[in-house]
């Protein structure tokens, strides 16, 4: 049986424990450690295929202008020029759509949409979630009371209608989508702080400071994040995914900003104009296989990132 | 231990209308208080002033705050929800509502049903045979439909039905004549239409518990009473359903519960792609006109709806593991 005796995976080597004060020794053990968990991160295959996949998204954001085939492509003007649903050839690599827009260049800048979007709601999201979470924990009493019950009540309500409506009344604009995405998606990380907070504020070296005089900003920004920040940082990078995929969603529902092009817009627009009932399939697998690509790029990185950093949560 | 049962339900009952009635209020905060002139939004701004004073004050807009909050209590707890503005211009959104919750109602319950009973088998399989080619196969399938948007899903059946299967209704929850049919056909009717919908629904349930109850049945596996078991020389059969699966299950219903209200996201995303006339559709259709007291109302049902669901999950797992104590 194969499954038994299988326990996790080699863990990482006990970090040295940094006994100095010298600035230059704390660097050098700092990238020490960092060497150490990419050697480690080298070693988990989906995780390489996740991290190539998503530098190559990233090279398609930074190069777009360059790859692009068309300028301008988002100009609707182009529908006098182009062919409506025309498919894929050697000068229209992915197609065009109902504007005859080129779906190639379109794509390619769409990914940038995506890349900020998913970067700066998580943003958001891991600041507020990671202030309420050390709030909660750190403050205790009323402070924690207060906070987490606000933090369940947001839990309890279903994501998508709330971003919805938080979108509808905010009004559609780019950067409100980011503010919609962050605001709503904090809560997790709350909770999963604030439960490492009140486990770390209890550790002796915490006390120590205090005994020494340290007060609460110092404590909680040099003692207490440290070490809470390994376990946000493998949830940040699934919480990009779910930030494209609800961009993405948000844009497909008509409450995206109609001024950027993005995956989203791209789907919306095929939905829109009937592209399924002309079988215009490239206007919905290239974008749509973007998304599940970069998705699943995060959804492996982070998986990865998990299982490295965090070895004694997995007994897998 | 019933009487303690009892209690503890009761307990849980009270703290569920709390949460409901703080959903309430929230929004009817959440639409007073957001940045944006509301009257601006609602009547647009083309509107001259007179029309915007009478439609103010028609709506009731005009009176102080905590009028208006009784006013909305009132509409709420009569099941009135207000008057729609757009979508269904002047009749009361209650009124409108009902067919559009049953249609939501049976896709999303036959949804939840589906995508936890094959995502069970499923991860249960794949997990007996981990490092397989089964489990490899499946393993990457899950993944695939796990990062797959559900509207995403959606859009590609709707381009491949309307391709392949030209027949196939492919819109709405039922055909234009369902009103004369009989019983009988009426039921052929409903789920000739539910079957695409519900398929796109469950794909992406599917896969999450399917990998969930993966990687519970996987950390039950290498317990040291699962070493017991084989050792006594149970069969594979009764190791894997008298001892793994009563223990993998219990964080499968707990995330289940969680998932709930994905299910429900999920329920908008298809019922905006294939017109189906569910909640969702009417919230898509009142975003889609700036209706806000239809998509108010949406929201509070879709809410609602997630509480109850977490309530009813809470019981289950009070039920399914005796060592919870209350």
């Amino acid at each position: 049986m194969s499954w038994l005796g299988t326990r996790s995976a080699r863990p990482l080597r006990k970090p040295a424990l940094i006994l100095t004060d010298s600035r230059k020794e704390k660097a050098r053990l700092l990238v020490k450690s960092g060497f150490q968990v990419w050697r480690l991160y080298r070693a988990n295959r989906a995780g390489m295929l996740g991290l190539v996949f998503l530098l190559s998204f990233i090279g398609m954001a930074l190069l777009a202008p360059i790859l692009a085939t068309h300028d301008d492509p988002f100009s609707i003007t182009w529908a006098e020029v182009n062919p409506q649903y025309e498919a894929p050839s050697l000068k229209f690599l992915f197609g065009t759509d109902y504007y005859g827009r080129d779906i190639w260049s379109l794509t390619l800048w769409g990914s940038r949409a995506s890349l900020i979007v998913g970067f700066l709601a998580s943003l958001v999201s891991i600041v507020l979630g990671t202030s309420v979470g050390l709030g909660a924990g750190y403050f205790g009493r009323i402070a924690d009371e207060a906070l987490m019950r606000m933090t369940d009540f947001i839990l309890v309500m279903p994501w998508f209608p709330l971003m919805i409506v938080f979108t509808m009344l905010m009004g559609q604009s780019f950067e409100n989508v980011i503010i919609v995405i962050g605001i709503t998606s904090w809560p997790p990380t709350a909770r999963i702080v604030r439960s490492q907070v009140l486990s770390v504020k209890e550790r002796v070296f915490v006390e120590r400071a205090r005994a020494v005089g340290a007060g609460s900003g110092r404590i909680i920004w040099r003692h207490i994040l440290p070490n809470v920040f390994p376990l946000i940082f493998a949830n940040t990078i699934l919480l990009i995914a779910n930030s494209i995929f609800s961009e993405s969603f948000l844009d497909f529902f008509g409450l995206g900003d109609p001024t950027v092009i993005s995956w989203g817009t791209m789907l919306e627009a095929a939905y829109e104009y009937h592209a399924f009932s002309s079988f215009a399939w490239w206007t919905i697998v290239a974008p749509g296989l973007c998304i599940i690509l970069l998705i699943m790029a995060f959804y492996l990185i982070g998986d990865a990132l998990d299982e490295v950093l965090n070895p004694k949560l997995r007994r897998r | 231990m019933p009487q303690d049962m009892i209690s503890y339900v009761g307990r849980r009952i009270a703290y569920m209308a709390l949460t409901i009635f703080l959903v309430i209020s929230f929004n009817f905060l959440l639409f007073r208080v957001m940045p944006g002139d509301i009257e601006n939004i609602v009547f647009g701004k083309g509107a001259s002033n007179e029309t915007k004073a009478e439609l103010t004050h028609y709506y009731g807009l005009d009176r102080p705050l905590h009028e208006q909050y009784i006013i909305y209590l009132e509409q709420v707890f009569t099941g009135e929800f207000g008057k729609s503005l757009t979508v269904y211009k002047g009749s009361t959104v209650g009124s409108i509502l009902s067919p559009f919750l049953l249609n939501t109602l049976i896709l999303v319950g036959l949804g939840t049903i589906v995508s936890i009973w094959v995502g069970v088998i499923l991860g249960r399989e794949t997990a007996w045979k981990r490092g397989k080619i089964a489990d490899r196969l499946g393993s990457s399938f899950f993944l695939v439909f796990y990062c797959m948007p559900t509207f995403l899903f959606a859009l590609f059946m709707l381009t491949l039905f309307a391709k392949f299967v030209p027949g196939w209704p492919i819109s709405g929850a039922y055909s234009d004549d369902y009103y004369e049919l009989g019983a009988f056909e009426k039921i052929a009717d409903r789920g000739y239409h539910t079957m695409v919908p519900l398929f796109a629904l469950v794909i992406e349930t599917i896969a999450t518990f399917s990998i969930i109850a993966r990687s519970s049945l996987i950390d039950v596996m290498t317990e040291e009473y699962m070493l017991t078991a084989v050792a006594k020389g149970l069969s594979g059969h009764d190791v894997l359903h008298k001892h793994a699966m009563p223990n993998a299950m219990l964080p499968v219903v707990t995330v289940v519960a969680m998932n709930v209200g994905w299910i429900v996201s999920g329920s908008i995303m298809i019922e905006a792609v294939f017109s189906y006339q569910g909640i969702g559709y009417l919230q898509y259709r009142a975003v889609m006109g700036y209706d806000y007291p239809l998509l108010q109302a949406t929201f509070m049902l879709e809410a609602i709806a997630v509480i109850v669901a977490n309530f009813i999950a809470d019981i289950a797992i009070l039920k399914m593991d005796p060592r919870v104590r209350i």
